[in-house]
């Protein structure tokens, strides 16, 4: 989730404040961190720990003078979580639950066994290998196997949830538990959670008042090996000639034949064998004392924390099918632990001076640190393969095959003062102010301070004089105008220093230095500018507000992109990490509209909407010292492969590549067009991919030069939307109520990897897009389509705008209908409310985009590799029919 | 009393808040799973220890398959028909391909963190560690750093000469420097560690003979003159190592010992063993020996899932062995082969008929070694513990050889002869009376087949530092790349793949040129410090 752009070269994620306890959105974060049978880390969102039905209220603060108190870690916005409280009154109790299912938005269209086989016989004649007898006649063969309706299903949910609430005498309460079941439309996969909530607030005597939040949960999931080298991955490439089991229920593959090699794992086999479990044990409470020491002035005390438990297993058992062999079962184990805890203070001081000047002031004091460790160990050597449902033990393993590792972050130590005064008159003008100053553990002595003023002010101008003419139309008009400053420090700890990194080696522990150090570092400043009006029209029945905003981020932190020549590979292999810096300079310039409207309202029927509107430009408006780009690369098919840049003046993370002319088709083209590559015009198959010849793209001279080369690359278009927008109508008629929630985002545009992939007709034993089928051949000599070359490592495959895509989609994405039982009805069986009904999420997707799903994010939160589709989860559409019962 | 119990509360409050703010412990983290650059290199023990990770992951991504795909695919030793690697077989390779990236980052690994030893060790070190110690490290230091050079400059020819990571943080976009410039920077190193470096007489096998000498630095640096065409350098050198009798030839000055027995695990840092990578066995991905997952024919021999054939032995290999040559035993698996060093548990391995790697009716042997229980219990998927040579003994008797040639058409020079032949008798082949510089360059590539070296032979065939590689390249025009049909007799799908001048040099990651264009540009002298 994002909000008003990213506006920094980390993580973008915002920071999310549940019940006072701020838990950050990014990966790591929390130590959250799960290990991924394919090598790769998931990271787990916070939110999935939280039980969404304690959910009160959820508030996004986006201006910085607004997110001033949460200001240290507030640069990429706050989410304010708030959950349910007691109130006086009798005791409620309710019940919530729901069942459901969910399925694939979307299956992609690949080809038959018919359109494989021809591919394979053209593959064959490139790799100069026979083509396979089975294929002779491609006409023969039937369809094959689907492999994407092997691994997906529709998978069933049920969420069950009670809680009572109420208070008596200064005492309030609400208590909730929660199950939660869910499987995961890919088979092998699901989620369950239990969940238990207890709010408790006491009015103790005049003058103090306390209250404890405490939730806790337990999720156990199981995950499948997802993205690049996955289940999804592969069940897209799998051939449709393999069956999913051979005829004695075995698993079947490709064949253990020589020119097999590029032959998939199955699926099936990968879903349903290997078990990676994730169970998470969670943690959090919040105590508080407010004391009253005169009637305007209290103090309120809060202490807090988050603490989660977290162990994960895979286990890959033993197995042999088609060319795959693995005789050798492996456990692997991770226990996480984290732990987050703050204190603050707040003295509030309130008082309302000759009846019109109100003034609040504030003095803040907050403590938080985290930490996170976690111990590995990975054993091997079982006899067994199977105990029932499971997971084999490590002491079940031969103990000379174990390895074990442990970690721990550093910890991270956060210290903030502030101040703030609101000064309202006649509640028609206010002023607020406020300067905080934090200390944070991530920067080294001396850097370690920032200090973040910020003011805002407003006028209602709807309570003046000169207003009153157009008082009976416009109720309430209201101007802002705000500036802020917000620091940012969302670095791992002890980023600015080096270390040396403890390294196994045959010939005993060695030591590698771990970083360029930078005791430089420190706080990443950004200013927020916003100007806004808020309005309602018509008696309230046209309410909305309007926000401009700029956003100029400064000195950011990141870690500065050096090449291998100077600092090496990765940290795993022993690369000295690139220093982290302050440097350069990103704007964000937008508006924010949200308007509700209530647009019939009568006794029986009513219909209200809202719209919201957003749209923002980010703009680079410096880099690390002089620095002209930063480019990112991403490893595809076996090669390294430069595919975004990011220049001053441009936005984050653009596209860029080769514009593709066509494919030659005749002779003539051939000698007239300009060399690419430097590859000569010949049909010579030893020359491998070193040529130019029929059927393959030709791409555009942009500089004219004659030649295609390095030279001819340009701009591919942005990855960031011009606008996004929702729109919900909510209709009720009696006693029955719909909603509908629309959802989309206009511009910008996405580079499917895939198509390299799943279009690249460069690999035998892999299935392709089905729209591949038509390409070109001196049989087929008017495609557009390329013709099947040998190895990925073919100019065919350059990145072009071949494999550019527009992002725009409007979704709908939430469709409920509701009926709420008549009171007379439901007395009799002791009901004060019953509602039935009936949900629809992410129905139906409108979009031009090839692959699964058109909103795909940032690549390992980095904002520099924002819509790249490397091959992901497809979003899964979902219907419940639930009930509200209240006792 | 009672009415002011909040007052002291509020008191209590700000006192805390006063007494506990500022404390400087609490902001002043350093991480707990790791050594800060100052609370080490403070014992001799600490120092000896610094260059472990020298010989370990940072060569991980050039031995994985980085190492075999260019030199023993490109050198036409191996073939395959993988298509990650198939480019380096046609010599259709761009600087997009993940193992140009990988050869090049490896090697810049090594540099960094030599580079990192380098210039921190004389700035921490306190007095109290004797200086030998710290010389040896430093010369240990740059032995891999000249090591790693001297790959770079062979596989990319220019390249960025650097010294310190820390002086190119602001200022990274440098040119490369020249191959004259780059094997002088190469030379200086060698001649530093050779003399700081420990002097070492060899005897068996020890963990301890894993870090390379001063007679290491000596024998590399004899094969650099080699390269250069100095031969008398070379000639010195390589009798220097010689005359030293610290290295001894396997199964000719150790009796009892086999060719073969060079690659059995229980036998790293023997008396042969010049400078190898030291990999632990069973440890996490990037530290141990990988080679045997790609090379192994089936996974019966790994026992660990891995062993997926990648490459087979080309035909032209296969074939350029002279009839009894015992190495041939040792470097390829022939059907019906037996190995009883490999899957002791089944009481060995024989090789199956329908042994079939890349269609060669072969597969490799060299650097497969077997289970986890062949290796003394130690052992995982792409972890195996055996060492990969960076050079062995064999090398310096054939530099020798080469060195005494010094570029004639022929000799009988009896330096030469006992050198050259030495290295033949172990392989059980007869003494030749005079040899050429084609018997050597043959008796090189059947030696080290599958050790990472025919390509750069073929490299510097045509001269030092030349454009033109005539005679390589007709060498290369000629050899059978092909496969065998599955026919009995098989039948030989001929592929004979020319090779162009400028194949001999391979294109820069693309990745660094996007990040660096002036890489493209023409290389300019070093400045040397």
């Amino acid at each position: 989730m994002h909000i008003r752009g990213i506006s920094t070269f980390n993580s973008g994620e915002p920071l999310y404040v549940i019940d006072g306890v701020p838990i950050s959105g990014a990966a790591n974060a929390n130590g959250g961190t799960a290990l991924n049978a394919n090598n790769g880390a998931n990271s787990p969102s916070p939110l999935a720990l939280l039980n969404p039905n304690d959910i009160e209220s959820l508030d996004i603060l986006k201006d910085a003078s607004a997110a001033a108190i949460y200001g240290n870690r507030a640069a990429n916005g706050v989410i304010i979580i708030t959950t349910k409280k007691g109130r006086s009154g009798t005791a409620r109790i309710n019940y919530d639950g729901y069942a459901g299912f969910q399925q694939p938005q979307k299956y992609l269209k690949l080809m038959d066994l018919t359109q494989y086989a021809s591919l394979q016989n053209s593959l064959a004649d490139a790799y100069g290998v026979g083509r396979r007898g089975e294929f002779a006649d491609p006409s023969l063969l039937g369809k094959g196997t689907d492999w994407q309706r092997a691994i997906f299903r529709t998978a069933y949910q049920q969420s069950h949830q009670l809680s009572i609430s109420g208070g008596k005498e200064g005492l309030t309460y609400y208590l909730s538990g929660g199950y939660y079941d869910q499987d995961g439309i890919a088979i092998g996969s699901n989620f369950k959670r239990y969940s238990f909530r207890s709010n408790v607030d006491a009015q103790v005597n005049n003058w103090f008042k306390v209250g404890l939040t405490v939730s806790g949960s337990k999720s156990s999931e199981n995950i499948i090996y997802s993205d690049n080298g996955g289940i999804i991955y592969n069940a897209l490439l799998q051939a449709p000639d393999i069956a999913v089991y051979n005829a004695d229920g075995t698993f079947a593959g490709p064949p253990n034949t020589p020119d097999a090699v590029g032959g998939i794992l199955n699926p099936v086999q990968q879903a349903t064998s290997i078990s990676n479990i994730l169970n998470r044990n969670n943690l959090n409470g919040n105590l508080y004392a407010d004391i009253r020491f005169i009637k305007d002035l209290t103090l309120r005390t809060e202490i807090g924390g988050d603490f989660g438990f977290s162990n994960n297993n895979i286990f890959t058992p033993s197995y042999s099918y088609g060319r795959f062999t693995n005789p050798t079962a492996t456990l692997r184990e991770q226990q996480n632990t984290n732990s987050y805890y703050n204190y603050k203070e707040y003295l509030t001081y309130t008082h309302t001076f000759a009846q019109k000047h109100n003034l609040t002031a504030l003095l803040g004091y907050e403590l938080s640190s985290s930490r996170w460790g976690y111990t590995q160990q990975s054993i091997s050597g079982f006899l067994t393969n199977s105990l029932g449902d499971n997971i084999p033990t490590e002491n079940l393993g031969t103990s000379t095959t174990a390895v074990i590792d442990e970690r721990k972050s550093a910890p991270h130590n956060l210290e903030s003062e502030f101040a703030r005064a609101i000064y309202t008159f006649n509640n028609r003008y206010s002023l607020t102010a406020t300067l905080r100053t934090d200390v944070s553990s991530n920067f080294a002595p001396g850097h370690q301070r920032g200090y973040f003023p910020s003011f805002a002010a407003s006028w209602r101008l709807s309570d003046e004089d000169f207003f009153k003419p157009i008082k009976s139309v416009a109720d309430n008009v209201k101007i802002r105008l705000g500036y802020g400053q917000l620091g940012n420090e969302g670095i791992p700890p002890y980023s600015f220093g080096s270390q040396l990194n403890p390294t196994i080696t045959g010939l005993g522990t060695g030591f590698l230095v771990a970083r360029i150090p930078n005791a430089d570092l420190t706080w990443q400043h950004q200013i927020e500018y916003n100007a806004g009006i808020d309005f309602s029209l018509f008696n309230y029945r046209i309410e909305g507000s309007f926000d401009y905003f700029q956003r100029k981020a400064s000195k950011f932190l990141f870690q500065l992109p050096l090449p291998a020549y100077v600092v090496g590979g990765p940290d795993y292999l022993g690369g000295i990490a690139s220093p982290f810096i302050n440097s350069g300079g990103i704007t964000n310039t937008g508006f924010d509209i949200t308007l509700n409207t209530r647009n019939i309202v009568s006794k029986d029927f009513k219909w209200s909407s809202t719209l919201i509107f957003s749209r923002y430009k980010n703009r680079v408006t410096s880099l690390a010292n002089g620095l002209q780009q930063l480019v990112q690369s991403v490893t595809n098919g076996f090669l390294s492969l430069p595919i975004t840049r990011t220049t001053v003046g441009g936005p984050l993370g653009e596209f860029y590549g080769y514009k593709v002319k066509g494919v030659f088709k005749s002779d003539e083209q051939l000698r007239s067009a300009p060399v690419q590559f430097g590859y000569p015009v010949s049909n010579d198959p030893n020359l491998g991919n070193k040529r130019t010849w029929l059927g393959d793209v030709q791409y555009e001279d942009l500089n004219g030069d004659n030649v295609i080369d390095a030279k001819d690359q340009t701009s591919l278009g942005s990855p960031q939307p011009n606008f996004t927008y929702g729109f919900t109508n909510n209709f009720s008629y009696k006693a029955f109520d719909l909603s509908v929630f629309l959802q989309g985002s206009q511009g910008g545009q996405i580079l499917n990897l895939l198509d390299r992939t799943l279009g690249g007709l460069a690999n035998l034993y892999q299935n392709q897009y089905a729209s591949q089928a038509n390409f070109w051949s001196p049989a087929n000599p008017n495609s557009n389509l390329p013709a099947p070359r040998a190895g990925t490592d073919n100019a065919n495959l350059q990145i072009s705008d071949r494999f550019i895509h527009s992002a725009s989609y409007l979704r709908i994405q939430n469709v409920s209908i509701g009926y709420n039982f008549p009171v007379g009805l439901i007395k009799r069986i002791k009901l004060a409310r019953l509602r039935v009904y009936a949900s629809g999420q992410n129905l139906y997707t409108f979009t031009k985009y090839n692959g699964y799903d058109p909103e795909i994010g940032l690549q390992n939160q980095n904002p520099l590799l924002a819509n790249v589709d490397i091959g992901r989860y497809p979003s899964a559409r979902t219907i419940t029919f639930g009930i509200n019962a209240q006792f | 009393m009672k009415r002011h119990i909040k007052y002291i509360a509020g008191l209590a409050v700000m006192t805390f808040i006063t007494a506990t703010s500022c404390k400087k412990e609490f902001f002043n983290k350093a991480p707990e799973d790791a050594i800060t650059l100052d609370n080490f290199y403070q014992t001799a023990e600490q120092v000896q220890s610094s260059t472990n990770g020298l010989y370990n992951n940072v060569w991980f991504s050039w031995n994985n398959k980085a190492s075999w795909a260019i030199t023993e695919i490109a050198g036409g030793n191996a073939r395959t028909y993988s298509s990650d690697v198939v480019a380096f077989g046609n010599f259709s390779v761009t600087g997009d391909n993940t193992e140009i990236s990988n050869a090049w980052t490896s090697m810049f690994t090594v540099i960094a963190q030599s580079n990192a030893l380098i210039n921190n060790l004389p700035l921490k070190v306190p007095a109290s560690v004797p200086s030998a110690t710290v010389n040896n490290a430093l010369g240990e230091a740059r032995f891999m750093r000249a090591t790693a050079y001297f790959y770079l400059v062979r596989l990319f020819g220019p390249v960025p000469i650097i010294e310190n990571s820390l002086d190119y943080v602001n200022n990274f976009q440098i040119n490369t420097n020249t191959v004259v410039d780059i094997y002088k920077f190469i030379e200086n190193d060698l001649k530093f560690a050779e003399a700081n470096c420990t002097s070492m007489i060899r005897s068996g096998s020890s963990v301890a003979q894993g870090h390379v000498s001063s007679g290491s630095a000596t024998a590399m640096l004899s094969k650099v003159y080699l390269y250069e065409q100095k031969y008398a350098e070379a000639r010195a050198s390589a009798e220097k190592v010689i005359n030293s009798g610290e290295f001894k030839l396997y199964g000719a000055d150790i009796a009892g010992k086999t060719y073969n027995d060079l690659f059995v695990t229980a036998n790293n840092n023997n008396e042969e063993s010049v400078a190898a990578l030291q990999w632990a066995a069973g440890a996490p991905y990037g530290h141990g020996n990988s080679l045997q997952a790609s090379f192994a024919v089936n996974s019966i021999i790994t026992g660990t899932g891995d062993g997926y054939s990648v490459i087979g032995p080309t035909i032209d290999l296969q074939q350029a062995y002279e009839p009894g040559d015992l190495r041939k035993h040792g470097t390829i698996m022939l059907a019906g082969d037996k190995y009883p060093e490999l899957n002791q548990a089944a009481g060995g391995f024989t090789v199956p008929a329908d042994v079939n790697a890349q269609n060669t009716k072969a597969g490799i042997k060299k650097y497969v070694t077997g289970t986890p229980a062949d290796n003394g219990g130690k052992g995982a998927a792409q972890s195996a513990g055996n060492n990969t040579y960076i050079m062995r003994y064999a090398d310096v008797l054939l530099i020798e050889a080469e060195a005494v040639l010094a570029g004639a058409a022929t000799t009988s020079n009896p330096a030469a002869l006992n050198a050259f032949n030495k290295v033949r008798a172990r392989a059980g082949l007869n003494p030749l009376p005079a040899i050429t510089k084609n018997n050597i360059y043959h008796e090189r590539r059947i030696e080290f087949a599958i050790e990472g070296d025919y390509w750069f032979d073929l490299g510097r065939l045509d001269g030092f530092n030349v454009a033109s590689h005539p005679l390589a390249a007709a060498i290369i025009g000629n050899q059978e790349r092909g496969t065998y049909s599955n026919d009995t007799p098989p039948v030989v799908y001929t592929q004979k793949i020319p090779i162009s001048a400028s194949g001999f040099l391979f294109p820069y990651p693309t990745t660094e040129v996007a990040a660096n264009p002036k890489l493209n540009e023409a290389p300019v002298p070093y400045t040397f410090k």
